[in-house]
């Protein structure tokens, strides 16, 4: 009996740092929140309980909705491209050639750079004038210019005229023509082998990304055409949004320029989807090399459902993540240009420590609690009969 | 996918290795292009930062103008150019004595200190009342020069002696562009000896004034541009975020950090993980659960009770904390410590040990690049955390570097990149070396966070 007694008090010694943690670093701050949300609470007095008055005030809270808009939309364009740029960069990180650990390394690398120090050297690389993104982009945008060039007027197109050459449907369509016209006549036994087939279609997919290229140019000079000379160099971090004024929360150019420089830290995700991507059985894809599936199939049906757990996990901990973005817009934009990178962090921070309203700050803080539950409980919702737990 | 195969599959075909090494490599570059565009601009001089790069070359290395002045080739800056006549020559003379910065700025009109940048808004006021605009060179009708007794009097009333006397009145042509063309005459610029603290724009005439420097008129033929390397950008960019006394309160946080977070979690990870007590399930789904809540939740009550123990202000509120554990360090290490062989530890208690005794004999050494991943971890977090220090440091000597750097940045407006990335490369270097050091307790550290999730 005694030793029974001692034995939990050696357990309940062992964890009592936690314990403590949890009442006063997480619970008592958790709860207190909830309490100062109904509060006013002004500097150096005691809190006034006014019940709902701070969440009614949130509702009407323009600014509020907003930044809460603005944070949403980051979310929204952000994690499924990073999602996707991460499980592609995964699989590439995964193939089987060589200097493969040196590819890894360097992709991971620009996570270990320190945030404030990504926020000031990208403020230096979208500098409108002198910024390597604006040099590098007029570079690209003059060569792709000059491709779309050989095929389509491009100052035709930006008036608005017929502007496809003709040498662009001599190159598009003649070797269409050759390939239908000759096809047939070709003898089955001359047909190319498997392996051949394969490298022709790697051929032709090449050719199509060169093909469509200097089409969605053409057709960017002839959406947009004054917007284009402002498309190949932006202002990133100054400029609004290239939509018209009256899209609500539409994606300002410094949104974007942040949702581009989230992806520079993809590589993060990327080594965590490697690890889960080598845990997957080999005789999987034996089987369906046995079956006859292409590698679209296999990436689809294989790898993708075996993987789902973790992008389920990356996914919720990237929605709890963008609720927390701060150092980035505060050092970068200070959540301008008006308010379009007015995070939410930000926002309470704002709240908290620049009005010195307490009870709003909390009720802000709270509000977004909620949300990011309710996101969560969503998200496992939804993702319920798409996650696969091998297993369990 | 052909591309993943594993272990037993064949490789790829070359041409899809190929692509697959195209595609990686394209990747490769323009992730670490900002990091190299860092450093560049970290060794540029300071008006190379501020142009819009002519060629591939200059977007990574800074150029300057090099002149051969008496058979030496010195970095210099081109002042302006000057066209002198036979009725008005130009002296071009070295003073042996030193003479104050606003004697020396007399031979310049206001054009040209207005869009120098090198010197302070004091030095351009002092300036601007000293000298009317139809002022020139250095030895001219203002500040005479007697070519006998090679003594050079100042506006000032006051004589240095001169050495390296030169009259320039018209230039020499330069060669012709094409052979057998007529030559073409030259343009004259006035040359300034370039310095290492041109690359600060405060540090330049905040000395105190004493600043001479060697001037010199030189045909534009002879002047040249060359990569120009400048490493006591950062020399001064270090000086200026305060740089020893913010890495030691970085260093001290972290180790404080790292201590409390390896032996807080440690410890209470083992306890959830091996010792039974009621409400042992309960507890860890609530650590679990606590990781979803964020940051900015809880902040405003963890500040105000900070506030209240009177700790704002110090380092006590960034560190304190973490010697009561962290909930995903406890998570991560139970995970672990449920892999251990129970029989090891079964074995130890027969034999006697306390629990205490099987945390260090035991289960620490058996999971030591687990701890070690936590301490990487913690020490990442700390090194790289902008928020916490942001909240609750007040005084510019308990500065962390990040703090630092964003004060420096924030404070100048960002002008002055090449020293902001200097102080950046030194900032970010540490934990790159650290991640080539510890590699291997990276990528299982990352490949756990990553699974057990």
């Amino acid at each position: 009996m005694r030793s029974a007694l001692r034995g939990r008090l050696t357990s309940y010694a062992f964890i009592s740092p936690w314990l403590i943690a949890l009442c006063f670093f997480i619970g008592f701050p958790f709860l207190a929140g909830l309490y100062f949300s109904f509060c006013d609470f002004p500097p150096l007095k005691v809190p006034v309980f006014i019940g709902l008055e701070n969440y009614a005030e949130l509702l009407g809270d323009a600014r509020f909705h907003m930044s809460l808009g603005v944070t949403m939309v980051f979310a929204a364009a952000g994690i499924p491209i990073g999602v996707l740029l991460a499980i592609t960069l995964a699989m590439f990180l995964n193939a089987r050639i060589r200097g493969q650990s040196f590819y890894r390394v360097i992709f991971y690398i620009p996570h270990l750079v320190p945030t404030v120090v990504v926020a000031i050297l990208w403020l230096w690389i979208f500098n409108p004038e002198f910024g390597l993104l604006n040099i590098v982009l007029a570079q690209v945008m003059r060569v792709v210019d000059g491709w779309a060039g050989v095929f389509f007027d491009l100052e035709a197109a930006s008036a608005g005229a017929w502007f496809v050459k003709r040498e662009a449907l001599i190159l598009l369509a003649a070797p269409l023509t050759l390939a239908l016209t000759v096809w047939p006549a070709v003898p089955k036994f001359l047909r190319p082998s498997a392996r051949l087939r394969q490298f022709l279609m790697t051929c032709a997919l090449v050719l199509l990304v060169l093909a469509l290229v200097p089409l969605a140019d053409a057709v960017l000079h002839r959406v947009a055409p004054r917007d284009m000379a402002k498309l190949h160099a932006p202002g990133w971090l100054t400029d609004k949004s290239p939509l018209p004024s009256d899209v609500p929360f539409a994606p300002s150019w410094a949104l974007w320029a942040l949702i581009v420089m989230g992806m520079w830290g993809v590589g993060q995700m990327a080594v965590i989807y490697l690890a889960k991507l080598q845990d997957v059985p080999v005789e999987l894809y034996e089987a369906a090399d046995i079956d006859g599936a292409n590698w679209l199939q296999k990436a689809w049906q294989i790898t993708v459902p075996m993987i789902s757990p973790v992008i389920l996990f990356n996914v919720v901990m990237a929605i709890i993540g963008t609720f927390q973005v701060f150092a980035e817009p505060y050092i970068m934009t200070g959540g301008g240009p008006e308010d379009r990178t007015y995070f939410v962090a930000l926002f309470v921070y704002d709240q908290a420590f620049q009005y010195q309203r307490v009870g709003y700050g909390s009720a802000v803080a709270w509000a977004l609690f909620i949300m990011i539950v309710v996101l969560t409980i969503l998200a496992f919702r939804l993702s319920r009969r798409h996650v696969y737990y091998a297993g369990r | 996918m052909q591309l993943m195969a594993g272990e037993n599959e064949k490789r790829p075909s070359w041409y899809l290795r190929g692509i697959v090494h195209a595609i990686l490599a394209t990747g490769a570059i323009f992730f670490l292009l900002p990091l190299v565009w860092m450093a560049a601009t970290s060794l540029k001089p300071l008006s190379e930062t501020m142009k819009y790069p002519e060629s591939v070359s200059d977007v990574f290395f800074g150029k300057g103008d090099e002149a051969d002045i008496d058979g030496t080739a010195y970095p210099v800056v081109r002042e302006r150019d000057i066209r002198p006549t036979p009725e008005t020559p130009f002296h071009v003379v070295r003073p042996k004595e030193p003479f104050s910065a606003g004697e020396l700025w007399l031979t310049f009109g206001p054009e040209i200190w207005k869009k120098a940048d090198v010197f302070s808004n004091q030095e351009k006021t002092r300036m601007n009342t000293e000298v009317g605009p139809a002022m020139k060179v250095l030895a001219d009708d203002k500040n005479r020069f007697d070519p006998k007794t090679g003594i050079l009097t100042l506006r000032s009333g006051r004589k240095v002696p001169a050495d390296l006397v030169r009259e320039v009145t018209s230039a020499p042509p330069r060669p012709p562009a094409t052979e057998g063309g007529p030559p073409v005459p030259d343009t004259l610029w006035l040359v300034r000896e370039w310095r290492p603290e041109d690359t600060d724009t405060k540090e330049v005439g905040s000395t105190g004034g004493e600043v001479t420097r060697a001037w010199d008129v030189v045909p534009d033929s002879q002047i040249r541009r060359r990569i120009r390397i400048i490493p006591q950008n950062y020399q001064y960019a270090l000086a200026r975020v305060n740089f020893s006394r913010c890495l030691l309160n970085t260093l001290f946080l972290c180790v404080m950090c790292v201590g409390g977070a390896v032996c807080s979690s440690v410890v209470v990870a083992y306890g959830f993980a091996f010792l039974d007590f009621r409400g042992r399930g309960f507890l860890f789904g609530l650590t679990v659960a606590t990781m979803m809540i964020p940051f900015a939740v809880t902040m405003i009550p963890v500040f105000l009770l900070y506030r209240e123990l009177g700790w704002t202000g110090t380092f006590k509120p960034l560190w304190v904390a973490t010697w009561f554990g962290s909930a995903f360090f406890i998570f991560l290490l139970r995970q672990f410590f449920l892999g251990l062989p129970k029989d090891l530890l079964d074995a130890a208690r027969i034999d006697g040990c306390t629990e205490l005794e099987i945390l260090w004999h035991v289960v620490v050494p058996l999971s030591r690049p687990a701890i070690a991943m936590v301490a990487l971890f913690t020490f990442l977090g700390t090194w790289k955390d902008f928020m916490g220090p942001l909240i609750y440091l007040r005084h510019q000597s308990q500065f962390t570097l990040s703090l630092s750097l964003q004060a420096f940045h924030s404070e100048h407006g960002g002008t002055p990149w090449h020293l902001l990335m200097a102080a950046s490369t030194v900032f970010s270097l540490p934990l790159i070396i650290l991640f080539f050091a510890a590699m291997k307790t990276f990528i299982r550290g990352i490949a756990m966070t990553g699974i057990k999730g």
